[in-house]
């Protein structure tokens, strides 16, 4: 029963849902771009062990729905990462 | 002018003095084409993540160099007739940052660091 009760809930999400102090903390805060806070590194094809971090072990490009970038950061990293693909260094 | 940065890659059996040998020749070409070479980084023999023309290690070079667009033009035409070159590559950047080898220092710090953590 509780689990059909939070299913309703995910679909039917109002301000007052996320305000509410029964809903998980999840819901409340919201991970800020970890490229986009100052004093972050600057993405570049030769920085590797930076785009390492944001690719799967297969090679892929991970999404940025999972790793919280930013849709301009996001850019930037498949670019160059790309570029590093084409020197072979990924 | 513009800002390039310019990356090439050699074979895995190339000796230290041809690697001598094609710095100086592509850094010519440049200063013929009226074009400034600011910096060159010998990044070693690296591991290629995958097999390009049957090998398995290349030797990269990376050039910053000031110039025209002519220049990149007449650069990329000799690299590609060359047979000692696997790939290369430019890429037009706005500012060059000369103090960041993410290769040379790297590779010391990573391997004392990994090593103490097993």
């Amino acid at each position: 029963m509780k689990k059909k009760r939070l299913g309703s809930k995910k679909k039917t999400q109002s301000n007052f849902a996320k305000l509410s102090i029964f809903q998980p903390n999840k819901y409340k805060f919201k991970k800020s771009c970890p490229l986009s806070v100052k004093g972050a590194p600057i993405v570049d094809y030769k920085n590797i062990r930076l785009l390492k971090k944001y690719m799967s072990e297969n090679g892929k490009i991970s999404p940025s729905r999972i790793t919280n970038i930013s849709q301009k950061k996001q850019r930037e990293l498949s670019l160059s990462i790309k570029r590093a693909r084409n020197l072979a260094l990924i | 002018m513009n800002l390039y940065e310019h990356t090439i890659v050699a074979r895995q059996d190339t000796s230290p003095s041809q690697i001598v040998q094609l710095t100086e020749k592509y850094s010519k070409i440049v200063e013929k084409n009226e074009g400034d070479v600011v910096q060159t980084q010998d990044w070693g023999l690296l591991h290629l993540a995958y097999v390009i023309k049957k090998n398995r290690k290349g030797n990269y070079i990376h050039f910053k160099i000031k110039g025209n667009g002519k220049v990149i033009k007449e650069l990329e035409k000799n690299e590609s007739i060359d047979k000692n070159l696997l790939r290369y590559m430019t890429v037009r950047v706005k500012k060059f940052d000369l103090e960041a080898n993410y290769f040379k220092k790297n590779e010391d710090t990573v391997n004392k660091t990994q090593r103490k953590r097993y």
